[in-house]
């Protein structure tokens, strides 16, 4: 009754509080949930019927030369356990406002990347200038079936749209992709290789590596990946200081101030029969309707942020798994408990005679 | 009539400036079951001082107080608050009213602070101090007269063994006091209330059926 009373009496301070832990808390989520994209691109990249990625040895994985895409399928493909090798040829394309690596297939491959049910309109690719994009890439344009994208003269037309989750936000045919970036001999940014039995892996593995190219699993991709975007755990652990952080200081400064402020007012609590824990209690349970109130504002600041960088990223990916919520809820309330404690305990020792003799 | 609450050779010495400064100098006292005491002296002679100590919300330096015949020498801080919270009732000068809770949450509090249902007992106390219809409100949408006696509500709501009153009256005025005064009066003479009332005006002490005078952290009984 006497910790909803004081918030209730000091609506201002209050609301000011709870915004400050609920900035914290959807700092926390939607910082986080942004790092998300690295897993979707993962998630995306890892999502086709094979078992290994080829690339060459001295490049990274984000920009990756180029290998001769004939000559390095055939050799793979005569490597005991190999049923195939997918040549991939990436091309950066500008379309929906940010650079898209384009896949370059062979057209026959494209079951490997998605059945035929995945197409939402239109067709596969066939041949020519022409491409698949995803649905997502479709809405954020947007774009629609049978429209063209123009790039350096040429015109590449829209002929199919596929539900979203393939490797690719765009697909193109390898042979229009290679013509487009000049080369003279057909070659491959990466390879897809699907094996005969998924047993084999470490022996098909050890052949490959053997050849002096790099080999990546779908286990380890997103590793690679994340090691790519330089300290990735470092940022996300600075994200997390920074939201408990926000509600510890939130929390110390108002319960110190209000410990200050109420400190004749604690006197008179013990005078009329209060006990250090239960004062101690009252001053915790104060911080900590704060801290709910602040928790619940947080998650309403979340889902507002996170649609709104959705309108204006639609590729961007803020995925915000249910349990996220709940370590949102234990960091705060882990900042404001150490925020209120000493405080708390100060409010608790205080010496009524003094406390009421403060002006 | 038993004693319900005794000073044995109470010394207060306070060590904040230069110099120990003693604010109550071995005063002994017994004040039995149903007495009015009031006890009278000028500004700083140290009655508020022997208030608190006969109130537990202070330590001795020497010399103990019994409350309802528990010797408090060697009591924790909270062994004293549990003493305090059975047997005293606190009402101060200044009021001290919770500004953010309603005259009636105000007075239910001291219950709920001895984990007691309130049940009505809050309305029939505010009923008894005259101000029922006024039990929604908040101490700042109160007279300084009506704040007192809600803070006299509040004192006596969990019916203490002794109510302490510190200058009950020095914020009012002469009418709101007379009010205050009687209130206090009539607890005493119906329901057998114990009262210590510390007071620098004459007329307010002679409500008291015993007058001790204190000077210099003395008591003069």
């Amino acid at each position: 009754m006497l910790p909803v009373a004081n918030i209730l009496a000091r609506k201002v301070r209050t609301a000011i509080s709870v915004l400050a832990v609920g900035v914290g808390v959807a700092l926390f989520l939607v910082l986080v949930g942004l790092t998300s994209m690295l897993r979707e691109i993962a998630d995306r990249t890892t999502n086709v019927q094979a078992h290994l990625m080829v690339w060459p040895a001295s490049d990274q994985v984000v920009l990756s030369g180029g290998l001769p895409a004939d000559k390095v399928q055939a050799d793979l493909e005569r490597i005991p356990g190999v049923e195939r090798a997918v040549p991939v040829l990436r091309w950066p394309l500008k379309m929906a406002g940010r650079v898209q690596n384009v896949y370059g297939i062979r057209p026959e491959d494209w079951a490997l990347f998605a059945g035929p049910d995945r197409i939402v309109e239109g067709r596969t690719l066939a041949d020519g200038d022409e491409m698949v994009i995803d649905t997502r890439l479709a809405r954020a344009g947007p774009y629609r079936l049978g429209q063209t994208v123009e790039r350096w003269g040429r015109s590449y037309t829209i002929v199919g749209i596929a539900r979203e989750g393939v490797a690719g936000r765009v697909f193109m045919p390898i042979q229009t992709v290679s013509r487009a970036m000049s080369q003279d001999v057909l070659r491959a940014s990466f390879l897809y290789v699907r094996l005969a039995r998924p047993e084999d892996l470490r022996t098909v593995r050890e052949a490959i590596e053997a050849r002096g190219l790099r080999v990546i699993t779908f286990d380890e991709y997103y590793d690679v990946l994340a090691e790519s975007f330089v300290d990735m755990d470092l940022v996300i652990g600075a994200v997390v200081f920074v939201a408990a952080f926000v509600c510890f200081l939130v929390i110390l400064l108002l319960v110190y101030t209000m410990v200050l402020e109420r400190t004749r007012e604690l006197g008179v609590l013990k005078a009329i029969g209060a006990s250090r824990l239960q004062i101690f209690g009252l001053v915790m349970a104060e911080a900590g309707l704060i801290c709910a109130a602040g928790i619940g504002v947080g998650f309403l600041l979340t889902w507002g942020s996170r649609a709104l960088i959705l309108d204006l990223q639609p590729l961007w990916t803020v995925a915000i798994p249910p349990v996220r919520f709940a370590y949102a809820a234990l960091l705060a309330a882990g900042g404001t408990a150490l925020g209120a404690i000493h405080p708390a305990l100060r409010a608790a020792r205080q010496d009524p005679v003094e406390s009421l003799r403060y002006e | 009539m038993d004693t319900i609450l005794e000073a044995r050779n109470l010394v207060k010495v306070y060590r904040t400036g230069a110099a120990p400064t003693a604010a109550v100098r071995d005063v002994n006292l017994a004040v039995r079951r149903g007495e009015f005491v009031s006890i009278m002296g000028p500004s700083g002679c140290g009655k508020s001082t022997l208030l608190y100590l006969l109130g537990l919300l202070a330590a001795p330096t020497e010399g103990t107080v019994l409350l309802a015949g528990a010797d408090t020498r060697t009591m924790s801080d909270g062994g004293r608050t549990l003493l305090r919270r059975r047997h005293v009732g606190f009402v101060f000068q200044r009021f001290n009213l919770l500004p953010a809770l309603s005259a009636e949450a105000n007075v239910a509090l001291a219950l709920r602070l001895r984990g007691r249902p309130v049940g009505t007992d809050a309305q029939r106390m505010l009923e008894a101090v005259g101000l029922n219809e006024k039990r929604g409100r908040r101490p700042g949408e109160l007279s300084v007269g009506e704040q007192q006696r809600v803070a006299i509500a509040r004192a006596l709501v969990t019916r203490p063994d002794v109510l302490l009153a510190d200058e009950p009256t020095g914020n009012l005025d002469s009418e709101a006091s007379e009010r205050v005064l009687d209130l206090v009066g009539r607890f005493h003479a119906d329901e057998g209330q114990t009262v210590i009332l510390i007071t620098h005006n004459e007329r307010v002490a002679d409500r008291a059926e015993r007058l001790l005078r204190m000077r210099d952290g003395l008591l003069d009984t």
